[in-house]
């Protein structure tokens, strides 16, 4: 039957175009994700690269040296890669409990008419670009915290205080004095640059909290409630671990975004070369050094800013790394 | 009270039991942002019973159920009036301590929903609520649970483990467990087995009539057979009102109501 003779050969010409179609597509999504991986690996190895005379020079020195001199070339990533980290974690101190409360708020105990206007509200706070947090900060809040906080704290915690007589904390807990004492007069500090950090970072925490908040069924609520459980209970022990990865993740999102933040942590950071266990003396952060200081380096500390560079990228792979084990951590102690 | 719940249900229907109330519904009211869901019920429901509540869907007996210990109160703009006392106290005065009433009352939901835990501390985690208990106690008391949940040969060797990683019908177990090992009074099981395939849902039905000589037990379900199975009273209602409600043989065999007749003989529904 002619039928029958003509068939094959059309639908065999059909799934050899389909397959081939199928193969241009596959190709062409693994081309979107490949580039993903070709720009990380092409910056990290363009600012390694770029490094390269530093670490060549410095070594392992280049690590835990606090010096930079580019008067005399001798460079050192300490005091930078510390205010990195530090800052960093004071805004994650400050703004996950702040973020918990935002998004449980919203999720759990908000009136409907209300949820929906501060949530975008929140939207908007992440929009708002860091120059501008920055300006707050140096021209508003820097000045305020060096009136009014700042003599609080070291004359009630620090170990410099203003009337000559150390405080009573200073005396009786290690650390916390040095970490409060200053005899610098501005507001610029690590601790400011963390409290800005938090700010900026506060919307992105309690969004994505606030999202996986509303994923956790209302069944798995109720049935927490009929136990008797308080609305904190039930926030504590049923939806905080059961949306634990993605509030992990939005956490270390936040921490990302912190790590790397220039404009707003130049601002008000103060910028100093130097090496303080005060949390209220000025310093500086791998980003704020190279935005400070690339416009005019070459040579050997341009180099050593390439290699600032790619000590922000391991920093932050570490923190992913940490995320990770963490996550794996807390899923074998639930008995998965 | 409204006088149209009241011409509508001349008759009220409270109860046709010898034993001594546990709970006493009375012209109970529920509003759902403005609807009118619960048109006053009454009803009795005995101690050491099975109370099945039978009806169509969107007929308020779900909704009934989920004012015995109050549940819906975690929701803004539902409010119930009327008066359901447990033993001869009103659970609706905003008094009554809800901690109080959640001890007394527990429930079991549609869908198994085992906490994001281990099976032991799934049960735990309600006692811990409630009462202080050494370790060992707290094993017990547990064990216990399990046991009575018929569930402990089961899981007794995997306790550590995630409840999400348990059979449904395990699960379900396993939150009748979580709900008397509070050691409640009452016990409201609200369609418990539909989310369940045959077998475990005969598991289920038997483990409600070994608890009955512990709990008062209130069942709503969508299916009839299981009413008749496992209830000793059948309440049927349609509509937002109680349309009857009586002996669950009586209910089956030659019910008083037309509606009530042709709703088990499946003329509607």
């Amino acid at each position: 039957m002619p039928v029958v003779d003509i068939a094959p050969s059309i639908l065999e010409q059909r799934s050899r175009r389909d397959a081939r179609h199928e193969r241009l597509f596959r190709w062409l999504l693994k081309g979107c994700a490949l580039i993903v991986l070709a720009a990380l690996l092409g910056a990290a190895g363009a600012t390694l690269w770029g490094g390269r005379d530093a670490f060549a020079t410095f070594g392992w020195h280049f690590l835990v040296s606090s010096e930079w001199d580019p008067g005399n070339d001798v460079y050192g990533a300490l005091v930078p890669v510390y205010g990195t980290i530090v800052t960093s974690l004071i805004a994650l101190l400050i703004a996950v409990p702040i973020s918990f409360g935002i998004a449980l708020y919203l999720s759990e105990v908000a009136p409907a008419w209300l949820r929906t206007p501060v949530a975008s509200a929140i939207e908007l706070l992440a929009g708002i670009p860091s120059i501008i947090y920055g300006m707050w900060g140096l021209f508003i809040f820097a000045p305020f915290f060096a009136d009014h906080i700042k003599p609080w704290l070291t004359s009630n915690l620090g170990n410099k205080p203003d009337d000559g007589k150390l405080s009573w904390v200073a005396q009786h807990v290690p650390f916390v004095g040095k970490l409060f004492g200053s005899d610098y007069p501005f507001g610029a500090s690590i601790l400011v640059a963390g409290i800005v950090l938090a700010i900026m970072v506060i919307p992105f925490i309690s969004s994505v909290m606030r999202e996986v908040f509303q994923t956790v069924p209302t069944r798995l609520k109720e049935s927490a409630y009929a136990l008797g459980s308080s609305t904190w209970e039930v926030s504590w022990d049923i939806v905080l671990p059961y949306t634990r990865s993605a509030v992990i993740g939005g956490i270390f999102l936040g921490l990302g975004r912190a790590l790397g933040e220039t404009m707003a942590v130049t601002f008000v950071l103060g910028n100093a070369m130097h090496l303080s266990a005060s949390l209220l003396d000025p310093g500086t952060s791998i980003a704020s050094t190279i935005a400070n200081q690339f416009s005019e380096a070459s040579g050997l500390q341009k180099s050593a800013l390439m290699a600032l560079a790619f000590l922000l990228f391991v920093v932050t792979f570490i923190v992913l790394l940490i995320a990770r084990l963490m996550l794996r951590r807390l899923a074998s102690k639930e008995g998965r | 009270m409204t006088d149209s719940a009241i011409a509508t249900n001349p008759t009220p229907v409270v109860a046709a039991a010898a034993v001594s109330p546990k709970l006493t519904v009375r012209d109970l009211h529920f509003y759902y942002n403005g609807f009118h869901a619960l048109k006053g019920i009454d009803m009795d429901i005995p101690e050491k019973q099975v109370t099945a509540i039978i009806g169509p869907s969107g007929c308020g007996k779900s909704t009934l159920l989920r004012i015995f210990n109050r549940i819906y109160a975690i929701y803004p703009k539902l409010e119930a009036k009327g008066s359901i006392e447990l033993d001869g106290e009103n659970i609706l005065d905003p008094g009554y301590s809800m901690n109080r009433l959640r001890s007394k009352v527990g429930m079991v939901f549609q869908k198994p929903v085992p906490f994001p835990m281990t099976i032991f501390e799934n049960v735990a985690y309600g006692i811990r609520h409630h009462e202080k208990l050494s370790k060992a106690d707290m094993e017990n008391r547990v064990e216990q649970a399990l046991r009575s949940s018929a569930l402990w040969d089961e899981v007794k060797d995997k306790l550590k483990q995630n409840a999400l990683g348990l059979s449904g019908g395990q699960q379900q177990r396993l939150c009748i467990a979580r709900a008397i090992a509070l050691k409640p009074e009452v016990l409201l099981l609200d369609e418990p087995t539909s989310a369940l395939d045959p077998i475990a849902t005969g598991r289920i039905e038997q483990l409600v009539e070994e608890l009955k000589s512990q709990f008062t037990i209130v069942i709503v379900t969508h299916n009839m057979q299981q009413a008749a199975r496992v209830s000793d009273l059948t309440a049927f209602m349609y509509l937002g009102e109680m349309i009857e409600f009586d002996q669950t043989e009586k209910i089956f065999t030659k019910p008083s109501k037309k509606q009530t007749e042709d709703y088990i003989t499946g003329r509607f529904g």
